[in-house]
């Protein structure tokens, strides 16, 4: 009896060694396979899948429950191939997706289609409470720097207050004594009669007028100058685009969105289609418990689009309004190309530009780090006519805007006959602007 | 009696005045961002002419930027038309477009210019699939000129200019048309320097 108790007893402890170890090498496989497949997810399937969110092809989170692995291994390496012999669920994902061709691949085998199947099985692994803590802690300083500001207020506000009642308290202190000894104090002058008095006196009164003059005059002056100079002006817009995002984060260069930059008059504000170049994709699900980030949904309404039938109904578009920042008023002509391209090495040199900055920072100012754009200069006659007189164009002569001006002069030297339209007098914008 | 009336009168006046003054300086010192601040005459500021993205109440839709009218076409306008988005028009294009500009340095480099403004954020300076933008894991699963194989079948490497110049134009999967920030003169200056890549130069 003894024996056979001992005897289960053991195998039930091998039984336990046994299985605790395969759950933590299956595990441990698992994880192996799940990170492999998002390896491979993101260089085969993300160009047209998202894990919780329809690109071009479906979601493709709770796939394994949606078909069977045998399917899945069939269709992933081969998916017209199996349209094509008219496996009927194969027919029907086909049909049911647009009759878009899933690109086939064959470099896929079992194990590595298993890997990617763990991956989106598993979803997107958890930084491991980073994430949340950095977020938390960043809400925190953001707290503090606002909490700081009201303390040191209510503290230099309690000290005064103190200062003020024990000045007072010993001011008591000390008449009270003065009086037990019998001395007699003069009361103060009030401080209504003590300035009553001071106003009496010509010079102050002089002397005051004169401050107010100058502050006044000084006021004044000041008011005039900025008076329609709207530097720092920085509207509300009706979304929260950020440029720090965009061009400092994202390094997205300045004319991907103002193309028109350098080929014309107008720097351009793009239009939507040019968001969508990549807000197709970029919804930035994993901030916004996987919706679509509510700025973001902005250019979707504003389109019209539907993010889950990707269609566009231009019925239900609202265009945008963006709020014009830089205002040239029309009897100014200012020129873009003319000062981004033809210029852009004397305004790199006068400014002091370094070669990563775009030559745009001129003007505009470290745009790479607005939350919200502003204008930076103050877009005055002053300062243009200040910037065309300082900047040094003599190492220009290989530029072709120059070069045409020098054969215009030898022409005219030789006595040639020169017209308007040679020296680009047939340009709509010169009279049409 | 009435000097000091006059007297006190007049240091009232004073104070007010003062009073006056130090609350406007200090009201007027912090500028408010969110306005343009002290114009004068503002309707010389005012464009006449509509901004393409304000509103037009001389059109049905209220919009100011309008599409050209049927049957018109923009001075310099090319058409695409016999190349349409699907899988023939882009076999076609592969075909039958050649590359109408010269191979030569400066369309090269003005077409690595546009690479890297345009292309670049994902396909990588060198054509590698490796942009900024894949790196931060913005984007992800853009295939590589030299290696990769491309979605509409063969390898990025075989890809021809006329296929190249239909996928800038329509884009493909994730990568969105680009047919409005690239002329089509430039898309060639493109296609030329992808070309480039593509061979690993």
């Amino acid at each position: 009896m003894r024996d056979i108790s001992m005897i289960l007893k053991s195998v039930w402890k091998s039984l336990f060694v046994f299985s605790a170890i395969s759950v933590i090498a299956v595990s441990t496989v698992n994880a192996q396979d799940a990170k492999e497949g998002r390896t491979l997810f993101k260089a085969k399937c993300s160009s047209c899948h998202a894990l919780d969110a329809k690109l071009v092809g479906p979601a493709l989170k709770g796939v394994s429950d949606r078909h069977s692995e045998e399917f899945l291994l069939k269709w992933i390496p081969n998916s017209q191939g199996l349209v094509a012999s008219g496996n009927p669920e194969a027919v029907k994902l086909f049909n049911e997706n647009g009759k878009v061709p899933m690109t086939s691949f064959p470099e896929l085998d079992e194990t590595k289609v298993k890997d990617i199947l763990a991956y989106i099985k598993e979803g997107e692994p958890k930084p491991a409470g980073d994430a949340t803590v950095a977020s938390s802690t960043l809400a925190k300083d953001q707290g503090t720097s606002g909490l700081s500001i009201a303390g040191i207020v209510a503290i230099v506000v309690l000290a005064i207050v103190i200062l003020v009642i024990l000045g007072r308290a010993s001011k008591l202190l000390e008449r009270l004594i003065l009086q037990k000894q019998g001395i007699e104090i003069e009361e103060d002058v009030p401080l209504k009669v003590g300035v009553r008095k001071m106003f009496k006196n010509k010079k102050f009164v002089m002397f005051f007028i004169l401050c107010l003059i100058i502050c006044l005059g000084s006021f004044g002056w000041m008011g005039m100058w900025n008076t329609g100079v709207h530097t720092g002006y920085q509207p509300v817009q009706p979304i929260k685009f950020s440029h720090e995002l965009h061009a400092g984060v994202n390094q997205i260069d300045c004319q991907y969105c103002h193309s028109g930059a350098f080929k014309s008059k107008n720097a351009s504000i793009p239009s939507l289609n040019v968001c969508m170049n990549c807000h197709k994709a970029v919804q930035a699900r994993d901030k916004y418990d996987g919706e679509v980030s509510p700025e973001i949904k902005k250019i979707y309404n504003a389109l019209g689009y539907d993010p889950e039938t990707q269609k566009y109904d231009e019925s239900k578009a609202k265009p945008m309004e963006w709020v014009r920042v830089h205002n040239l008023p029309d009897f100014a002509y200012f020129n873009h190309s003319q000062h981004v391209v033809v210029a852009e090495d004397a305004i790199r040199k006068a400014k002091g530009l370094q070669p990563t900055e775009p030559v745009c920072f001129a003007c505009h100012g470290p745009v790479n780090t607005m939350e919200e754009i502003y204008q930076y200069s103050p877009l005055t006659m002053k300062w243009c006519i200040n910037c065309h007189k300082e900047t040094d164009i003599s190492g220009q002569k290989n530029n072709a805007f120059y070069a045409k001006v020098i054969e215009a002069h030898e022409k005219i030297k030789k006595g040639e006959k020169i017209t308007p339209a040679l020296l680009g007098g047939l340009e709509c914008g010169k009279c049409h602007y | 009696m009435k000097g000091s009336t006059l007297a006190m009168n007049k240091n009232k006046f004073v104070y007010t005045a003062f009073l006056a003054i130090a609350f406007a300086a200090t009201f007027s010192a912090c500028k408010d961002k969110r306005s343009t601040g002290l114009e004068y005459a503002r309707n010389m500021y005012d464009p006449i002419a509509y901004n393409p993205d304000q509103p037009n109440k001389n059109f049905n839709d209220g919009k100011t930027a309008q599409l050209p009218p049927a049957h018109t076409k923009p001075v310099g306008f090319t058409e695409y038309d016999e190349y349409p988005n699907t899988k023939e028009g882009y076999e076609a294009a592969g075909v039958s477009m050649v590359n109408p500009l010269p191979v030569d340095t400066v369309n090269l480099a003005q077409g690595k210019h546009l690479f890297t403004v345009f292309c670049s954020p994902c396909h990588g300076d060198k054509g590698d699939g490796q942009g900024h933008l894949v790196k931060i894991e913005k984007f992800s699963g853009v295939p590589a000129y030299q290696t990769g194989s491309s979605s509409r079948g063969g390898n990025m490497v075989d890809l021809t200019a006329g296929k190249i110049y239909h996928t800038i134009t329509y884009g493909v999967n994730n990568m969105g048309s680009h047919a409005s920030q690239i002329s089509p003169t430039d898309r060639w200056k493109v296609v030329m320097y992808v070309q480039q890549l593509q061979k690993g130069q």
